[in-house]
């Protein structure tokens, strides 16, 4: 069926400072009450691209068409009033406030003096609510429910608002498997009311089973739009990477060997003594890769700041090669164990220091090699020569060593943070999402790189959101859940719709679908 | 009994223009600001409050002065921090350093004197009798016949309170600091809202000043905002920005001020008894942070 | 660095034209004002002098501020810690007999550990109480100085002074003149080498700047953070002390009341403009150092009131600030514009 071209978007260009060309003349048009998938590879410049039609973000050429006419939305203001709505990946939600005021927030109804019509925007909210059907409850604070009920409010939020276009970024990536077809099944009977969906994805199945027709981008460019009962998961894997991808894991098989690392029931509880992780036991052996699996927010923050020493435990022992690392200090911590964390802004590296000064921390105090004057000062020299080893050893693309962190792109950045962790040449190796943010390539370098420390008989502590990485990398799979270790189960024979029923803590599966 | 009384006045004469200025800084804080440019602001309004009484004859103009100078400030605060993007706690200490600079230069361009001035022509803010209370005996002498701007401070608390918990206003102001960037996509840019909350830490700081120069002295002094602008920040980090908190914490404040006043004639060295508030800043931090540890 | 350099130039540059807007404004004329600045700082032999002496505090607070500003603790208590500096050195002059070589060491060392002193109080409260170090060491400066003011009143009061201070020190312990400058310059420039030494060369600074710009990752690295963050309040604490010691021993020979009431803020101001980096604090303290003297001379040459090179500095201060980050935005539109005519061709 032919239907009326919605949104034209028309040779849109966007440059990020210094060198990095996120959009290189880029053509889209959307069609009114479809399902229009925008599918790429992290970095492809499909958040980008609707962040410019959002107005979130400037575009340095291209035009703008809605409705026929040519458009300019400078803020993100501008284009909700003529009807285009987005639901951003990191979820724009103020968890101190309520479900309705996190609703109304930029339109609230009010009365004399500018108070709020608290009366008057509950019961705006809870129709919307009953109009769409979403399991929600006005008066809950948004801190207090799960992710997939916040990402209803969000949606809600732009229904409030009225809007014809919604713009979904990657809105089944917080979501557990079991979550997705109930998200689905709300967004197919927007589109039957009328509404017009864009949905930027990268996991191929997905986004054949829902959208109408899909748009591929690559590097910043558009490669083709087509109907999607016209493709098949191979086809969009081709036009995505722009080569044939192999959807099979090239684990080999390999026998473990020693223990190298046991977490023995390690307790932690936070701030206000609510335990936040319980009898979480956990061994991982030389040469083997164990996978952490669960929803974010289930533990794992505390199981990493548990095992770097971050975080007092009440309870519970940590053994690295047999040595008691349970009251140990972080520095002598470090000297078993390689840390990749989430976070490499937070984390991992600070941006603002030169490349060479993020490198060389931690081997500049286990190290000796590093000091100078009887450990006073620092050898600088050394730390140039230790850079370059990384430059080449990772393939790390820089143009000095003495450039600064932040100039590197994110993939770059991960190498020379591993680079730097790796080199530690520690028995143990702990990974918080190693691969977050990054793009395909330097995905596929860090599975490989993963791989390669399992065959050198190193033991690896991978935790993970994306259930995909841990079956391709993982042997074995630990399922965490509300602070609890609920399954621990072999990659080969399980499989991802039982992990997901693990992370959703089992039996209570169903009730999550309540959204409370 | 004289005793007692004397020390509730002093408390409210000496609670007043912290609370005036925590007031202020309570709606940066909740907008998300490191705003620690209270300091220069309140001495920027005190110099400009004498400046205006003096050669306008007229202690309301003064006033207007006093904001109008605070405007000034708040508006190079949101030129340098909010449109260039400056650090806040930089831009802060720039406008402080400035705010003293300034006023000394034009405390001897202008009055031609160093140190301080004070003159006969100076108009200060009346006292006020209060209609109904100072007919009561005990209360209506607790109670009435402060200066206008004793009673104006109360108001604006309950204002305060008012506007950022029950309005349209106060929830967009603490949205954007909770989450500024929510606050944008929602249709309110965050940065509207902060230039807003610094307009109204500027008129409140304004008035603090007016009340430093122009309420129980009639001068202007280098520097005479004393550090009263940090205590006020120490009161809303204090209580995280809660107005009544506030005006609890500045009363206390207030106490301990005026008890300076009282000591003075006693055999304590004065330069001790000049110490109290802000030792008693410093003992406040000290239970917040074992009130703190115990939550903990 | 090269941009550090060219937005300080220009930042300075602006300053000064808007402070000749001022000038022009109120009925001064610039050059002439500017001129009188120059010769009584600069271009005259006793000014040269008087600006490296007066750079001595200066300097020594601003790197006081720029090291910890740099490694993490916001330390705003140079004011606090020099006057404590200098009762130390008030003391130890006073009370105790040594020859020359003993006692202007001794001297040092008491200036030293009186800033460490007040410093290091506030840093404890940080470590067992949680205390914000911003906001205990501006009130320990008010404390400070109320407490010096009852020291010089009081107990060592010169009974035949007019107003608050004490006695001369021991003239062992007096920094004599070399050619106008005070030799008190040599124990700033030997600070500041040292200085530098520790955060460009040495492993400690290079994890107290980590610490600076990401405590966590210092912390993950393996940095003792905690043990660092002591260290960085006791050493810019006694820098701090060691500017007001070397204001007693190379100027009036005794603690007068007000003493260093106009410098410790500038210190503050200076680690603000030079971006808390240990060269820019050295070159911005003689620069600031330099129109302060000026000051003197420009009042008594033209009618400008010398307060206004605190409006001077204080535009300084801003416009380099704000003109470090808005160059950077410059940088990227321009590249911005390359990178689109790249791919349009």
């Amino acid at each position: 069926m032919a239907r009326d071209v919605l949104i034209d978007l028309r040779h849109i260009t966007k440059v990020f400072p210094p060198d990095t060309v996120a959009l290189s003349d880029v053509s889209v048009s959307f069609e009114s009450g479809e399902i229009h998938a925008l599918v790429g590879e992290n970095g492809a410049g499909k958040s980008t691209l609707m962040k410019v039609l959002y107005g979130l973000e400037r575009r340095d050429a291209g035009d703008i068409f809605f409705r026929g006419a040519k458009v300019e939305f400078r803020t993100p203001r501008e284009a909700i009033s003529a009807g285009i709505g987005m639901v951003h990946q990191e979820m724009l939600l103020i968890p101190e406030y309520t479900v309705w005021q996190n609703i109304v927030l930029g339109a609230e109804p009010v009365r004399a003096f500018g108070a709020i019509d608290v009366h008057r925007a509950r019961e705006a909210v809870r129709q919307k609510i009953e109009e769409f059907q979403f399991n929600l409850e006005p008066d809950t604070l948004v801190g207090d429910i799960s992710v997939a009920a916040r990402q209803k409010v969000e949606i809600l939020k732009l229904l409030y608002r009225n809007v014809s276009v919604l713009v979904l970024d990657e809105p089944t990536a917080v979501l557990t498997p079991q979550e997705i077809p109930q998200l689905f099944s709300e967004l197919e009977r927007l589109r039957d009311k009328g509404h017009t969906i864009i949905f930027i994805s990268h996991r191929l199945d997905e986004v054949l089973t829902l959208s109408d027709r899909v748009t591929v981008m690559r590097r910043g460019k558009v490669v083709g739009t087509s109907a999607a009962s016209d493709l098949t998961k191979e086809d969009l894997a081709r036009q995505m990477v722009g080569r044939e991808v192999l959807f099979t894991s090239q684990r080999q098989p390999q026998e473990p060997g020693e223990m190298v690392f046991r977490a023995q029931g390690l307790n932690c509880s936070d701030t206000e003594h609510r335990a936040r992780l319980h009898d979480a036991t956990i061994d991982v052996r030389a040469g083997e890769i164990v996978g952490v699996a669960g929803v974010e927010g289930n533990g794992q923050f505390e199981l990493v700041n548990a095992i770097m020493g971050l975080a007092p435990m009440t309870s519970g022992a940590l053994e690295v090669n047999g040595k008691d690392i349970t009251r140990a200090d972080i520095l002598a911590r470090r000297a078993l164990i390689s840390f990749v964390s989430q976070d490499r802004g937070k984390m991992g590296a600070s941006i603002n220091a030169s490349i060479l000064e993020d490198a060389v921390m931690t081997h500049h105090i286990l190290d000796p090699g590093f000091s100078t004057w009887r450990g006073l000062g620092l050898n600088y020299r050394r730390a140039v020569v230790f850079t370059e080893q990384i430059r080449t050893q990772f393939s790390v693309s820089m143009s000095g060593v003495r450039d600064p962190f932040r100039s590197l792109s994110g993939g770059n950045q991960q190498k020379v943070i591993l680079g730097r962790e790796l080199l530690l040449e520690t028995p143990f190796v702990l990974m918080d999402q190693p691969t977050r943010g990054l793009d395909v390539g330097s995905i596929e370098y860090v599975h490989q790189l993963l791989l390669d420390l399992r065959s050198k008989n190193r033991a690896v502590l991978l935790i993970s959101a994306d259930l995909d990485e841990l079956f391709t990398v993982a042997d074995r799979i630990v399922v965490m859940c509300q602070g609890d270790i609920v399954a621990d189960l072999a990659t080969d024979t399980t499989s991802r719709e039982e992990v997901g029923y693990y992370m959703l803590g089992g039996k209570e599966a169903e009730h999550a679908e309540t959204g409370s | 009994m004289n005793v007692l009384f004397g020390l509730f006045s002093a408390m409210l004469i000496g609670a007043t223009p912290i609370l005036l200025a925590a007031i202020g800084g309570t709606f940066t804080f909740y907008a998300g600001i490191f705003n620690i440019a209270m300091e220069g602001m309140m001495l920027v309004g005190a110099f400009c409050a004498v400046l205006g009484s003096f050669f306008l004859h007229s202690w309301f103009l003064g006033i207007l002065c006093a904001v109008a100078g605070a405007l000034v400030m708040a508006g190079i605060f949101v030129l340098f921090a909010v449109r260039l993007h400056t650090d806040e706690f930089l831009t802060g200490i720039a406008l402080n350093l400035f705010a003293v600079g300034l006023t000394t230069f034009l405390l001897r361009d202008i009055f031609h004197v160093k140190g301080a001035f004070t003159d006969a022509g100076i108009r200060a803010i009346p006292a006020v009798k209060l209609p109904l209370i100072d007919g009561i005996p005990i209360l209506g002498r607790l109670l009435s016949g402060y200066n206008a701007i004793i009673y104006v401070a109360a108001l604006v608390t309950v204002l305060a309170a008012f506007v950022i918990f029950r309005t349209r206003f106060g929830l967009r102001l603490r949205a954007a600091g909770y989450n500024a960037v929510c606050l944008s996509s929602s249709g309110v840019p965050a940065s509207t809202i902060r230039i807003w909350s610094l307009i109204v830490c500027a008129v409140c700081c304004g008035l603090a000043g007016a009340y430093l120069s122009l309420g129980s002295v009639r001068l202007f002094a280098e520097n005479m905002s004393a550090g009263r602008g940090w205590i006020s920040l120490t009161a809303v980090i204090l209580v995280s920005g809660n107005p009544w908190g506030i005006a609890i914490i500045s009363l206390l404040f207030g106490f301990f001020d005026g008890l300076t006043v009282f000591l003075q004639g006693s055999r304590i060295p004065t330069q001790f008894t000049a110490m109290i508030p802000y030792v008693a800043t410093l003992v406040s931090l000290y239970l917040y942070s074992v009130r703190k540890r115990r939550q903990a | 660095m090269r941009k550090q350099v060219l937005s300080g130039l220009l930042g300075v540059l602006a300053a000064f034209v808007i402070g000749a807007l001022v000038l022009l404004f109120q009925g001064f004329n610039p050059v002439t004002t500017y001129g009188a600045l120059l010769q009584y700082s600069l271009f005259s032999a006793s000014g040269f002098a008087a600006t490296v002496t007066r750079a001595v505090p200066l300097i020594l607070t601003g790197l006081s501020a720029s090291i910890a500003f740099a490694s993490g603790p916001v330390n705003l208590g140079q004011p606090g810690q020099l006057i404590m500096g200098a009762l130390g050195v008030a003391l130890v002059g006073l009370f105790v007999r040594l020859p020359p070589v003993f006692l202007i060491p001794l001297c040092i060392l008491a200036s030293l550990l009186g800033g460490a002193l007040w410093s290091g109080l506030a840093a404890l409260l940080k470590r067992a109480f949680a205390m914000d170090e911003f906001i205990v060491t501006l009130m320990l400066n008010f404390i400070a100085d109320y407490f010096a003011l009852w020291v010089i009143t009081y107990p060592l009061f010169d009974p035949s002074a007019l107003s608050p201070m004490t006695r001369r020190i021991s003239t062992a312990a007096w920094l004599p003149d070399l050619g106008g400058v005070n030799t008190s310059v040599l124990f700033m420039v030997f600070a500041a080498v040292v200085c530098w030494l520790i955060m460009s060369r040495g492993r400690s600074g290079y994890e107290w700047r980590m610490t600076g710009q990401n405590s966590l990752f210092a912390r993950i690295g393996g940095c003792k953070v905690d043990a660092n963050y002591v260290r960085v309040m006791l050493v810019t604490g006694a820098l701090a002390g060691l500017a007001g010691g070397l204001m007693v021993m190379g100027g009036p020979h005794r603690f007068v009341k007000g003493l260093g009431a106009n410098y410790a803020w500038d210190g503050i101001m200076i680690a603000v403009v030079a971006g808390s980096g240990v060269s820019g604090t050295f070159l911005y303290g003689l620069l600031f150092s330099a129109l302060q003297q000026g000051a003197i001379g420009m009042e008594l040459v033209t009618a400008v009131p010398s307060e206004f090179i605190d409006v001077l500095q204080a535009v300084i201060v801003l416009v380099v600030v704000a003109g470090r980050v808005s160059l950077n935005m410059v940088f990227d539109w321009l590249a911005t514009r390359q990178k689109l005519k790249e791919s349009a061709e």
